[in-house]
């Protein structure tokens, strides 16, 4: 679905990603963990034509996507959720939708955030307000809303947990994986919550200063101890994941 | 109404509009457009070239003043800004192209003046337009008309800005290009919307300023300071505030020139630039940083009914 | 970045830049060869001397935007503002000391046209007195222009990028006119004529004028490249390229940005003060921002921001081309004025083509910036040296 080989990306002059191979296969949720500016958003960023390519490949259904405009993309069925800046912020919510489902109808755009509404029901009492006035959290699931909304094939979801309270978070967990069983989206993630991300996803990438750390099955991440201790700080291969699903990982890159 | 302050409004008016036109492309594009004075003076000439060949009132000719705007605002984009901006290009880079794009307008507005006194024998140097005035309520027209039409026109604007899905879309842009773009909103469009509407602005508003000065081939690179000094004022985040910077300014320096002059003497009429120039100087040194400290754009915000979220 | 690899590996940088810069020179050289068949030595020396003037402008604008980054958008006002002291000041003082009026009344025209003559006939009998005058004039001149300098940086110069520029605009525009309708000072509109100090040279007058304006803007050169290489032309750069790590680092952003303003306005004022005393006489008209603001700035886009070399080149080409547009317009530019165009407004053109075509097709100009290594140059080959083999290692696996 999307395929990444030989990634060189940055900013400017100063380069973030060095030789980055990474695959999502179809319908699979793919998880990306990393101590904080290993460059886990700029990979998003570069997939989503923000950040800029010096070199590599992007295919995404076996075309190549690197250079594409970001609108282009949003077209093709890439749907993002983004770290930050995630909401129109001078926007009313209402509005926020609507500009999440600009590519469709006006009256396929209502009936989807009608959808959402469902699925979020805080948002439902801020409507009419400006998403700047949203606190933390309510930001976020209209974020994630407004990500949901696009009926995309392949979703980019930047840290969809933080700021969320646990019982919200792991809803949004269900959420994310229901999206890859019934709807059948392939899913890209970047998460601190590792341990929970881990364990419904499929395949796992660990990133450390721009470079791929470790490749493999979510599963058998989560049981090499050095790796888990070292950069996501949680405990491989132990039981109580109800107990790390509660507290956030600690962010330490030591 | 004593005859300052309808002169005042005139000019006021003009100048409102082409401090909006900077204000609109400095927010969505960065660009710091120079090429409103010669756009402005454009304005003034199509307005000017009805009125002498074919006869009848400038007002008439306006709606013809904003679409050639509109047509010099698409050029300067697809020529120039356009591919600036997919370079990521710096502010100064982008004002810099701006003025290159003015001084080729300047050389072509002074080639079609000196055309227009060899073809048809006109004078079109120095012209006061305002001889082709009609009165209305005992007033000059223009000093009624031209206001009305600036705030008909900042209705639409805003109309257009929170009513329709494009003009959202638009808001959109501004604000988070980035989240704009993945929610497949062609930045593109925006900019060059921008650039028709900032185009006519400035036409538009040079027209305007033509019906209180002289109308001169450097009209526009005369004025181009105050219109600048409006925006600013203005607090270069809103449309709204721009608009509202560029009346002061007009207004100030129509009511300062006329009372200094009243208590010093004509001497004061020479420097009279300097009355709105020490407002922004002012300005700018209360509030240095972002000059978007001046609330002067929220409060016309507010006005509007707009929240504003903590973003500056 | 492709052509520095290259010339990193078989040409040595500095060969690479200086091929391009001779390529300009051999152009300059060919078209001046022409002017000089078609229209005699006259021409040249105009040339020679506009071209002096406006380097020493151009120069002043590309240490204040080019080596510190400020958009220096008014740069008329310090070369209006020199230009009027010497208007204004040195005359008055003679006319002090010869007994003459050299109050308000000094610039009036009906009074003016007599007492300069006068004060000529002094300069004209004495070379010392002349040079005097001369030497007072340029310093009167970049007194005024340092001072200029640093009124007009005090609202703008803790603002950004585009908000400076504009600010720097406006602030020009409001010094060209308290110049334009001073009339007290050099008779605003009406122009009031300059004492020459180089009367004394008589029929060669126009040769003097020129060598002393070369050496002048000779001596501006070298010392803006040894304040290029000073500490504190590495402190203009540093907070140029990125003013938050030279904050960091200790220096003094708003301190260090003002002084290369001031020196900036100075040396530019006495870019103007030249001019006058070559014009002979100080007509506020002449003093646009296109002429002193604009064409500057066209000068060193084309010639390089941040590059002297460059700069002078620039103003080289465009004053030729210039020239040219004015000495040969009936000749080349007849359809024009077939229809009642004065082909002179093509130097508008000229001007927003060039601004134009640079920044769309070669941003670094003529003769781009070398990039000043922070580090001795021996310590960077052996760098540089290092980087190679480990490329070519690279390559080889
Ligand atoms: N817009 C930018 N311009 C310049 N450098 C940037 C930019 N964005 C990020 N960086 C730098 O790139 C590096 C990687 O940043 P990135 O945001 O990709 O990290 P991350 O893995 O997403 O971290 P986190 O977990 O904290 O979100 C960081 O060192 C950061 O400073
Ligand atoms: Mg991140």
């Amino acid at each position: 679905m999307l395929k990444i080989t030989n990634l060189n990306s940055g900013y400017g002059k100063l380069q973030v990603l060095y030789d980055l191979s990474i695959e999502a296969p179809g319908k699979g949720i793919t998880v990306v963990v990393g101590p904080n500016g290993a460059g886990k958003t700029t990979l998003m960023s570069s997939i989503m034509g923000i950040a800029k390519v010096i070199s590599g490949e992007i295919l995404f259904e076996d075309v190549p996507i690197e250079g594409d405009l970001t609108h282009n993309l949003a077209k093709k069925g890439i749907s993002y959720v983004p770290q930050m800046g995630n909401v129109f912020a001078e926007l009313a919510v209402s509005d926020n939708l609507n500009m999440a489902g600009y590519l469709m109808t006006k009256e396929e755009s209502k009936i989807k955030a009608e959808q959402m509404l469902e699925i979020f029901p805080v948002l439902k009492k801020f409507y009419a307000r400006s998403a700047g006035t949203l606190s933390g959290g309510e930001r976020r699931m209209l974020a994630i809303a407004m990500g949901l909304m696009k009926n995309p094939k392949l979703m980019l979801l930047d840290e969809l947990s933080t700021d969320l309270a646990p019982i919200i978070a792991e809803k949004v967990m269900k959420e994310v994986a229901r999206m890859r069983d019934e709807l059948g989206i392939t899913i890209l993630m970047v998460e601190q919550m590792a341990k929970r991300a881990l364990e419904i996803g499929d395949t796992a990438y660990l990133m450390v200063s721009g470079e791929v750390r470790y490749a493999g099955k979510a599963d058998d991440l989560l049981h090499e101890p050095e790796l888990c201790s070292m950069y996501l700080g949680i405990k491989a291969g132990s039981e109580d994941a109800i107990a790390e699903i509660e507290k956030p990982s600690t962010e330490g890159s030591e | 109404m004593t005859p300052w302050m309808a002169s005042g409004l005139v000019y006021a008016s003009g100048l409102a509009l082409t401090a909006g036109s900077i204000t609109l492309l400095f927010i969505v594009t960065r660009t710091f457009n120079f090429a409103v004075a010669s756009m402005a003076t454009f304005g003034f000439y199509v307005a000017y070239t009805g009125v002498a060949l074919y006869g009848g009132l400038p007002y008439q000719y306006y709606p013809l003043v904003f679409l050639f705007g509109s047509f010099l605002g698409i050029v300067c984009y697809f020529g120039l800004n356009r591919h600036l901006l997919r370079r990521q290009a710096a502010e100064i880079t982008l004002m810099m192209s701006t003025l290159g794009y003015d001084l080729l307008l300047l050389s072509f507005i002074q080639m079609y003046a000196d055309y227009l006194t060899h073809s048809y024998g006109l004078f079109p140097r120095r012209v006061t337009l305002n001889t082709h005035d009609f009165e209305l309520f005992g007033e000059r027209a223009a000093a009624i008309i031209l206001p009305v039409i600036a705030i008909g026109l900042l209705t639409l604007l805003h109309q257009f800005m929170t009513k329709t899905r494009f003009g959202v879309a638009m808001r959109a842009t501004i604000e988070n290009p980035v989240l704009a773009g993945a929610s497949g909103i062609n930045s593109d469009r925006v900019y060059m919307v921008s650039w028709i509407i900032a185009g006519g602005m400035a036409t538009l508003g040079g027209a305007f300023m033509a019906m209180a000065m002289t109308g001169t081939p450097t009209m526009g690179m005369f004025t181009i300071p105050l219109m600048f000094a409006g925006a600013i004022l203005g607090g270069l985040t809103s449309l709204y505030g721009g608009i509202l910077g560029g009346f002061m300014i007009g207004m100030t320096e129509y009511a300062g020139v006329f009372y200094l002059s009243q208590q010093l003497g004509p001497w004061v009429l020479g420097y009279r630039m300097a009355i709105p120039l020490i407002l922004m100087a002012a300005t700018l040194l209360l509030f240095p940083r972002g000059l978007a400290g001046i609330p002067l754009g929220k409060i016309i915000e507010k006005r509007f009914g707009r929240k504003r979220g903590e973003s500056a | 970045m492709t052509t520095d690899n290259k010339s990193y590996s078989n040409l040595g940088l500095k060969d690479f830049f200086l091929k391009r810069e001779v390529m300009v020179i051999i152009v300059i050289l060919a078209l001046l060869t022409f002017l000089f068949a078609s229209r005699g030595v006259n021409i040249i020396l105009t040339i020679f001397i506009d071209f002096a003037v406006f380097a020493i402008i151009t120069m002043s604008l590309n240490l204040e935007t080019g080596y510190t980054g400020v958009p220096q958008f008014g740069r008329v006002a310090a070369v209006i503002i020199g230009a009027f002291a010497v208007g204004a000041i040195p005359g008055r003082i003679m006319a002090m000391f010869m007994g003459l009026p050299y109050g308000v009344e000094y610039a009036s025209d009906t009074v003016n046209f007599r007492l300069v003559p006068e004060i000529n006939q002094v300069l004209a009998g004495s070379w010392l007195i002349s040079l005097g005058f001369l030497i007072f004039s340029l310093f009167i001149a970049a007194i005024c222009g340092a001072a200029i300098g640093w009124l007009i940086s005090r609202p703008a110069i803790r603002l950004k990028e585009g908000y400076l520029g504009i600010s720097l605009l406006a602030f020009g525009d409001f010094f060209m006119w308290v110049g334009h309708n001073w009339n007290a000072m050099v008779g605003g509109s009406v122009p009031v004529s300059v004492p020459d100090p180089f009367r004394i040279f008589a029929g060669s007058r126009f040769m003097v004028i020129v060598l002393v304006i070369f050496v002048i803007a000779f001596l501006v050169f070298t010392y803006l490249q040894k304040l290029h290489r000073s500490p504190f032309g590495r402190s203009l750069r540093m907070i140029r390229d990125n003013d938050l790590s030279a904050g960091a680092a200790g220096k003094n952003i708003v301190s260090v940005r003002t002084q290369s303003l001031v020196i900036g306005a100075a040396l530019a004022a006495v870019g103007g003060g030249l001019y006058v005393l070559y014009v002979g006489s100080a007509a506020s008209i002449g003093f646009t921002k296109l002429t002193f603001t604009f064409w500057p700035w066209a000068f060193m886009m084309l010639g390089g921001i941040g590059s002297n070399i460059g700069v002078l080149l620039g103003v080289f080409v465009l004053v030729i081309l210039r020239t040219m547009i004015v000495i040969f317009r009936s000749q080349w530019f007849g359809f024009l004025l077939q229809i009642g165009i004065d082909p002179l407004w093509l130097e508008f053109t000229l001007m927003g083509a060039v601004i134009i075509i640079v920044i769309l097709f070669m941003p670094h100009g003529l003769v781009p910036e070398k990039v000043e290594p922070m580090l001795p140059k021996s310590r960077v080959r052996a760098v540089m040296e290092r980087r190679r083999l480990a490329k070519e290692q690279g390559n080889q696996s």
